[in-house]
């Protein structure tokens, strides 16, 4: 690991203010020399590795904002600080009920001493985990831009069918996220050039020519909050996470369903992919296949193909297409069957 | 007390907690990158992107400039002060990284950094350049470039393929015949504790601190290495995290860092990335099988033809070879094996826990699942109407073999009689139920053993012998033999190992440990208790004067026979002794007259169960219960019954913990564990816990073990068949039986993973 | 390193360092003090701003108890209470810990008692090799406290996170149960 300073601010502005003093400061957030660090459960691992080489680490873990860490339940919706624990979130009385979808793609997101570490914001804002964007040793495109991408024609079991380029298959492996895009929440975020505010949906960026950029903040922008609009439909909601094992694992394939049913036919509904993406996937053509009929193994199915309409398999990953769409289909009956 | 200390049925000491439990709850036990050294620089390895090549420059200025840096080793460095390393005995390979610049596998040692602390030798070693030339590497199996020989002669541990009768004839004879193929990947160790070398050099002394399983075995190889004699070298592994075979061989690491330390006249700690592990270390080799089983209707195996390959390094013959005991399980008939090696651009393959059995009986067991399916009967009454007690290939008997006591007893436990047999019949809710079940079995073997027992006049008893505490509870039940053999309470006892200054004793392998160690621990309190029986029985006034030492016993601390007792203590006082110490060497019967002396020098003769008059095995049954969500695929394992029969079981606690450590082992190696290639690079990919899967806590639900009473007097003095090995292996066949049983696809690849089923 | 590149260098981020930005013209710190509480004592410390939170307790305290068994928060045996909650000491710098109340497997039993999850390993041999062990140990600690122990099922779950390889599960869910039920009549 390269040798870093390390500053520890008390305020957001201070935080956001010593990166944008950086020469580099317009550099993409991941190649940027200054990196925010909060739990560091992906920052520490990632530097360890030799893929995140920032020669400053600005701890905003005690930043004196309390707005950080509030978890904020109204009539409008949820609030959620971005330093707030995964673990903090998931235990909240109102999440659980109203959000349910919440509550269980962060309690299968990673172990509890993980949860009880990582910030939402920093979880949001986790790289892939792709075996050769971890090993510097490997060319990959998302590490060293114009490297090339070993997985393309590598071991690409875990790998994208959803949203892939041809310099990166790299899949999107948080769990949390795909909840926010079900119910289409929104990000707030803070630099020195003031805040800002974007849909979740449009945070994260396709990889297509450039997959070193992965979002749409700039190096010295810091998400603060994550609002979740009121939905009373919420309640019915679930994540379904495929894995390989039953815990501790990331998904192979995995599905968030926010659901409005009357009458058995379908009012509303969002869904959203994950571990088969290289984003947090919303997958639109399906809930447009499922909205004003009934919902049932058939219609499920027919939903299902039209997620995967336009998915791109390669050599080890092909699975992932029909895994995919069973895992919508279960997911979908299974939100159907909850008691709200 | 509870069910992690079963209550002993015949033949089978006390549940007794493992003598070293407080140090290991505390974190007072001490693994050997804990103990503390003085002054320790730290050094780190530089390893090879490529798979095969040359190494044409290293580029080291950029990391010497890094502060802290003490040193950089690279090829060339250890000429003349480092001979290379061999490969078989205690070696794992013949790959001598830093003594040429050819790179024969991803992953090969290039040069070591050594620094003040481990953050500027990772620095420093994160810049270090290598410039390569490249070849194409052969990955494995189906690469161009591959070669493939005979394994038969190719290692001396395999000389040839064992067979009986006329295979050709027999299957022609056959009425319902199996002709399939199947397959294991590459697998790898990975115990908790990293891998590490800590070596301090004193006045011509060096001391390597690394966890090992053969301590014997590293002392001699090492001295060879470093061109010292043995007795300037000692190797210490108080507490070992975990090995299953990857500490059994020395690897190249060990001597470059305690050449390092000699070199540098400091001590250097090495603590191995998991990552680089998984290139430095060795691994379990990939297999493919090729399997016919030709049967009549009845359910008589009248031929069975075994076929197999695996893959190795280039320069080393690792065979796996586990045709030996497939060729022995049943009573087929005609017999034909035959096992080739893959040889490709990789590292060297070795140990890991059952090394031939986990690949080779999940051929088998599959098969014989298959041909049960094929014959319509019950899979458990298939093996019934196999089993014999003359194994097939030389027409021995065996000594014990408790296989359907094994299966009955499981099957009991289990609920077998409660599995619907229509593919896809059992169901709870979404899920898919399957049942399945298959054989365990390892070889009963035994090694020559050293051991020295004190007996003290308070009653103390100390035990020493260079075996390795692992997990298996080694510790514990030689302690509890000592305390037996001398009737002292347990807690009297104190047992040191893991160091190779004391008496020796063989490589804790091949489940060998409890019956050799037990052996001579036997051995010598029974030359103690000959001493005391002596001195009781020719005292002028004693109690016991004038008996026959044949009719003594000992228990709690006296000497006894009948109602006539004489404290041990007063025995000692008349003798004038405050203590009695004997030294004691087991050699196994049919052992050669230098098997002690060879044992000291670190080469080891075990004596294989397949050896002597008769054939010595351990059996058991195990039966599983899946689930199988019908539309997503994934496989959990919702229940594990096994039951084992293996002589006497020394503590049926300790016990009952590795047998139900090793089935889920084999749940690992039935749904998770593989280590993926990069056929292009012949690279390993997923190279962490990240990435290559174990089971974790939630995937084990219910686990039963029956400890099935069996008695055995002809495998060694203990009785004691081993069982380290023995519950991985039924495992992996009996889920995917299981698997089969639930949604009708027989997988016979391992592993299996929701793609298989999809 | 495909078949027909006849050189090659490792490592790729060394190819490529022209593309990062430039190292500083002079080098961070090379040594900063933390100050953390370990078990109830006060502890100041001099550390390479590297240093994690693991290798702090392990090299620099000598608290060996606490296990390296990957290095990258994928085994748990790191594990620790940090201010109450269990954490993975791999994956924190000790800078970031300035000021924490910290507590290892070497600070639970008192005056030779050992703490009940201790006791209850012992009783249900919850371990073989022992090296999971102290990282099992604290994270059942918290897995009680954080109210994950009500079930088998809950505790199996809450205690994915800790690998044993050795696979002593079933007699870790029992220990914790032991453990659970003797914490709550305390």
């Amino acid at each position: 690991m390269r040798p870093f300073g390390f500053e520890r601010p008390e305020t957001l502005e201070r935080a956001a203010g010593i990166v944008a003093a950086r020469e580099d400061r317009a550099a993409p957030p991941p190649l940027s020399s200054a990196q925010f660090i909060a739990g560091g459960t992906n920052m520490a691992d990632y530097m360890k590795l030799g893929v995140m080489r920032p020669n400053l680490l600005v701890d905003i873990g005690r930043l004196a904002d309390p707005g950080l860490r509030r978890i904020a339940a109204s009539p409008d919706g949820i609030r959620l600080g971005a330093l707030v624990r995964m673990s903090e979130a998931e235990e909240n009385a109102d999440i659980r009920i109203g959000y349910p979808v919440i509550a269980e793609s962060l309690q299968q997101a990673a172990s509890q001493q993980i949860r009880n570490m990582a910030s939402l914001g920093g979880n949001i804002l986790q790289r892939t985990r792709c075996e050769y964007f971890r090993d510097i040793s490997w060319a990959c495109n998302k590490r060293d831009p114009g490297s090339g991408c070993a997985a393309m024609d590598g071991f690409n079991r875990q790998h994208a069918v959803l949203g892939v380029s041809d310099r990166c298959i790299a899949t999107y492996h948080g769990d949390f996220a795909q909840a926010l895009i079900a119910l289409d929440a929104s990000v707030e975020t803070q630099s020195p050039r003031g805040g800002r505010t974007m849909a979740f949906s449009e945070l994260h960026r396709l990889p297509g020519e450039t997959p070193h950029v992965e979002t749409q903040l700039m190096a010295d922008e810091l998400i603060t909050l994550i609002d979740i609009p009121a939905k009373p439909w919420a309640r019915r909601s679930h994540y379904l996470k495929i894995r390989d094992r039953q815990s501790y694992a990331f998904a192979v394939a995995s599905v968030a369903v926010v659901l409005d049913l009357e009458d058995g036919a379908v009012r509303d509904v969002r869904i959203a992919l994950g571990g088969l993406a290289t984003v947090p996937w919303r997958a639109q053509e399906a809930e447009d296949e499922l909205k004003g009929g009934p919902l049932d193994e058939r219609t499920a199915g027919r939903a299902a193909e039209a997620a995967f309409a336009g998915a791109m398999p390669r050599e080890h990953n092909a699975f992932k297409i029909s895994l995919g769409r069973q895992a919508l289909v279960r997911a979908l009956l299974e939100t159907r069957d909850m008691r709200v | 007390m509870n069910e992690a200390a079963p209550l002993p049925k015949g033949n089978m000491g006390e549940p007794v907690a493992r003598i070293d439990a407080r140090l290991k709850v505390t974190g007072d036990a001490r693994y050997p990158a804990d103990l503390p050294v003085r002054d320790v620089a730290h050094a780190v390895l530089v390893t090879s992107p490529i798979a095969r090549g040359r190494l044409t420059q290293l580029h080291t200025e950029a990391a010497r400039a890094v502060p802290g840096v003490l040193d950089i080793i690279a090829a060339g460095d250890v000429d003349g002060e480092l001979e290379r390393p061999q490969f078989g005995n205690s070696g794992s390979t013949s790959i001598a990284p830093l003594h040429d610049r050819r790179i024969w596998h991803d992953g090969q040692i290039v040069a070591l950094v050594v620094a003040e602390t481990f953050e500027a030798a990772s620095e420093a070693a994160a810049l270090v350049r290598a410039d390569f030339q490249a070849e194409e590497p052969s990955s494995g199996f189906g690469s161009p470039g591959i070669e493939i020989i005979p394994a038969a002669g190719a290692s001396p541990l395999y000389p040839e393929n064992p067979e009986a009768g006329d295979f050709d004839a027999a299957w022609a004879t056959a009425e319902i015949s199996i002709d399939e193929t199947y397959s294991t990947p590459t697998q790898h160790h990975n115990p908790m504790e990293l891998f590490s070398t800590t070596a301090s050099w004193f006045d011509g002394d060096v001391t390597v601190n690394e966890s090992s399983q053969n301590v014997t075995g590293w002392k001699n190889t090492l001295a060879r290495q470093l061109k010292v004699d043995p007795e300037h070298v000692r190797v210490v592994s108080p507490y070992v995290g975990g090995a299953f075979g990857s500490r059994g061989p020395m690897t190249p690491r060990t001597a470059i860092i305690a050449h390092a330390a000699r070199r540098l006249g400091r001590p250097v700690r090495c603590v191995v990335t998991r990552k680089q592990a998984y290139t430095t270390q060795t691994y379990r080799a990939e297999t493919r099988h090729h399997i016919r089983m030709g049967a009549m209707k009845d359910g008589r195996i009248v031929a069975f033809r075994h076929e197999g390959w695996e893959l190795t390094s280039r320069p080393d013959n690792y065979v796996v070879g586990g045709t030996g005991t497939t060729a022995r399980m049943y009573g087929y008939g005609a017999v034909e094996t035959k096992v080739s090696l893959v040889k490709a651009d990789r590292n060297t393959p070795s140990y890991m826990r059952s090394p031939p059995e986990t690949p080779y009986v999940y051929a088998l067991e599959n098969a014989m699942d298959e041909m049960a399916v094929a014959l319509a009967m019950d899979p458990v009454e298939f093996r019934r109407v196999n089993d014999t007690m003359t194994e097939p290939i030389e027409g021995k008997p065996f000594s014990s073999r408790s296989l359907m006591e094994c299966y009955d007893q499981a099957a009991e436990a289990f609920g077998w009689n409660r599995r619907t047999r229509g593919i896809g019949s059992m169901r709870d809710g979404d899920w898919l139920v399957g049942m399945g079940c298959a054989t365990a079995v390892y070889p009963t073997n035994v090694a020559p053993c050293t051991a020295r027992v004190r007996l003290t006049a308070d009653g103390r008893i100390r035990v020493q012998s260079g075996s390795h505490e692992i997990g298996t509870g080694i510790r514990t039940v030689a302690a509890q033999m000592a305390a037996e053999r001398l009737g002292a309470p347990f807690w009297s006892v104190e047992v040191e190992m893991g160091d190779s200054s004391l008496p020796p004793a063989p490589v804790s392998g091949g489940s060998t440990s409890t019956a050799s160690v037990c052996s001579a621990v036997m051995k010598a309190c029974d030359a103690i208790r000959a001493r005391l029986f002596h001195a009781a029985v020719t005292a002028n006034d004693g109690p016991l004067s004038g008996l026959a030492p044949a009719d003594l016993g000992i228990a709690d601390g006296r000497i006894v026979a009948g109602a006539r007792v004489e404290a041990v203590a007063n025995a000692m006082e008349r003798m004038g002794v405050g203590e009695i110490e004997e030294y004691a060497e087991f050699a196994p019967e049919g052992s050669s007259a230098d098997a002690i002396a060879n044992l000291y020098k670190g080469k080891l003769e075990m004596r294989m169960g397949e050896e002597g008059a008769k054939v010595k095995y351990a059996f058991g049954a195990e039966f599983v219960e899946v689930r199988i969500h019908r539309l997503t695929r994934e496989t959990r394992v919702s229940r594990l019954v096994g039951a084992f029969a293996a002589g006497r079981i020394m503590n049926p606690r300790t016990a009952r913990s590795q047998l139900m450590g090793g089935m889920i082992w084999g749940v690992g190696c039935a749904l998770h564990e593989a280590t993926e290639m990069d056929r292009h690079s012949a690279r390993y990919v997923n190279t962490d816990l990240q990435d290559y899967l174990v089971p974790v806590n939630a995937d084990i639900q219910d686990v039963k073990v029956i400890l099935v009473e069996e008695k055995d007097t002809d495998v060694n003095p203990a009785g004691v068949k081993g069982l380290g090995e023995l519950g991985n292996v039924g495992t992996p066949a009996a889920v995917a039986s299981a698997v089969y049983h639930a949604t009708g696809k027989r997988i016979r690849d391992l592993p299996i993973r929701i793609e298989d089923l999809l | 390193m495909t078949a027909d590149a006849s050189s090659v260098s490792t490592p790729w981020m060394a190819l490529r360092d022209t593309d990062r930005p430039a190292e500083p013209a002079t080098r961070p710190d090379t040594v900063v003090a933390v100050d953390f509480i370990v078990n109830g004592k006060p502890c100041r410390l001099e550390l390479d701003p590297r240093t994690t939170l693991l290798d702090a307790l392990r090299d620099h305290v000598g608290l060996t108890g606490t296990k390296k068994g990957c290095d990258h928060g994928q085994c748990g045996a790191c594990t620790v209470i940090v201010n109450g909650r269990r954490t993975l000491s791999c994956l924190s710098f000790a800078q970031m810990n300035d000021r924490d109340e910290i507590t290892t497997v070497e600070g639970l039993a008192s005056d030779g008692r050992l703490h009940p999850v201790q006791q209850a390993f012992i009783d249900h041999d919850a371990f073989q090799c022992g090296y999971c062990t102290p990282g099992q140990i604290m994270s059942a600690i918290g897995c009680i406290s954080e109210g994950h122990a009500e079930t088998d099922a809950d505790i199996r779950e809450y205690m994915s996170g800790n690998i044993c390889r050795c696979a002593a599960y079933p007699n870790i869910v029992a220990a914790i149960r032991q453990a659970r039920d003797e914490m709550e009549r305390a």
